[in-house]
């Protein structure tokens, strides 16, 4: 409408005629609807006979307060009732996904009672402090298989605080993930890799303990390790030999990396020695399809450059008679740190 | 007295039946509260300016309702609506700053 009126405007009349702003003029100025003027004039000019009685003017005047609040009230209950909503679905998730959780984590529990009861039976069939048993031991501490303590180090690394949403994208999930996930599963893969490449003998993510078959990696907007979703701040415990690990980690190009970062991203890196650490027992691992050979001059290839510590396989330690599950997992051969 | 006590009892029905907006009348609902809005000031005003009338105010309440949302449902027919609803909340807000103005002239004489 302004734009048709404008160029009419400049073609022909004057532009400042009245006939173009009176339309805008008349609706700043006339806010009161005309009705009340003409009503009020109708009153004036035939007084008493015109009127509504008394009851009529009432009841009329309720009727519209009424309808008024009731649609005043309509619009504020429809929306704030969308919002809530969301929310109840959002908690009811929640709720769901936490009930899934604890009960994952008192099935984890469940196995690790049942597995420390097989490793009792089976100390007590083989005896206690053979030297078969402490084979056993052995193999299963490497896999992973029983808790561990020890001296070690501890890195945390974290996201930057996410900033506050403002009012304008308070909703759920409209801060962008760049803005605040920094970290992925690289980041924590590549810790891990360089506190194996130092010499840790035993390596805990956020309380998930690694093992040779662990897999560190992304899904979403998580880190998984082994499955398990962690997020932000992780931490990883590694044991070792504590000054060797700190020193070697300090030196490395991983830390700093992350130093850097700390100091550009708002990432939150540091790391420090522990004298004494706990790290838990991964649930037990059972392969399905790698076997011990039956032929005993299979010498494991194990390379590595980053994986867990070079692992060669020593056949002189599997029991012929008895080819137990950890066995036939590779033994990281940790050599120098020992 | 007798407009504010039914202004309340519209709320507390409201508030009582918490009735479901059907889907078809959603994109309505801002209008009829601005236009509900616009009748609360003007009536305000107009019984301040001592014209109050109350057919004119039920009428025009109802008759902005009615013509708002016809005005928008032609447009959404013919692609505008959404401008057109726009064009209908800037009207009656304009409205509703100038009673809301008046008002304040009455009561504080500024």
């Amino acid at each position: 409408m302004t734009g048709t009126d404008t160029t009419r405007g400049e073609v022909g009349a004057d532009p400042t005629s009245p006939s173009s702003v009176a339309l805008l003029v008349d609706l700043v100025t006339n806010t009161l609807d005309p009705g009340y003027a003409a009503a009020s004039e109708r009153k004036r000019a035939a007084a008493p006979a015109g009127r509504f009685s008394g009851h009529t003017d009432r009841l009329a005047v309720a009727i519209g307060c009424l309808l008024i609040g009731f649609v005043l009230v309509v619009g504020y209950v429809h929306e704030h009732r969308s919002a809530p909503a969301a929310a109840k679905v959002d908690t009811a998730l929640i709720g769901r996904v936490r009930v899934a959780e604890s009960a994952g984590a008192s099935l984890a529990d469940s196995v690790q009672q049942l597995s420390n009861k097989i490793d009792n039976l089976r100390a007590q069939s083989i005896g206690g402090s053979g030297p078969l048993n402490q084979d056993i031991q052995r193999d299963e501490l490497l896999a992973g298989n029983t808790a561990v303590q020890g001296p070690g180090v501890e890195v945390q690394l974290a996201d930057p605080a996410a900033p506050t949403p403002t009012q304008a994208n308070a909703r759920a999930g409209t801060t962008p993930i760049g803005a605040v996930q920094v970290l992925t599963d690289r980041d924590v893969s590549s810790v891990v890799n360089q506190l194996w490449a130092d010499g840790a003998e035993a390596i805990s993510v956020n309380g998930v303990r690694l093992t040779p078959t662990s897999a560190i990696r992304f899904a979403g907007e998580a880190v998984l390790v082994d499955f398990e979703p962690i997020t932000s701040p992780y931490l990883i415990r590694a044991i070792g030999n504590a000054d060797q690990l700190d020193t070697g980690f300090a030196a490395s190009e991983v830390a700093s990396r992350y130093q850097t970062l700390a100091a550009a991203d708002g990432i939150t890196f540091r790391f420090d020695e522990q004298k004494l650490l706990r790290l838990p027992a991964s649930a037990p691992f059972t392969p399905l399809y790698a076997r011990v050979p039956t032929a005993t001059t299979t010498a494991g290839v194990a390379g590595t450059t980053a994986g867990p510590s070079p692992a060669t396989s020593v056949p002189a330690s599997v029991p012929a008679p008895e080819p137990t599950q950890s066995s036939a997992s590779p033994t990281p051969d940790t050599g120098g740190t020992r | 007295m007798i407009a504010a006590l039914a202004l309340v009892a519209g709320i507390v029905l409201g508030l009582v039946f918490r009735p479901t907006v059907p889907n078809g009348l959603e994109p309505y609902l801002p209008i009829a509260v601005v236009a509900a809005l616009d009748a609360v000031f003007g009536g305000v005003r107009a019984r301040l300016d001592g014209i109050f009338d109350s057919k004119v105010f039920v009428v025009s309440f109802v008759s902005n309702v009615v013509v708002a949302a016809l005005v928008v449902f032609l447009g959404d027919k013919l692609g505008v609506g959404g401008q057109l609803s726009t064009a209908v909340v800037v009207v009656l807000g304009i409205r509703i700053f100038g009673n809301a103005a008046a008002i304040r002239r009455h009561v504080f004489h500024a």
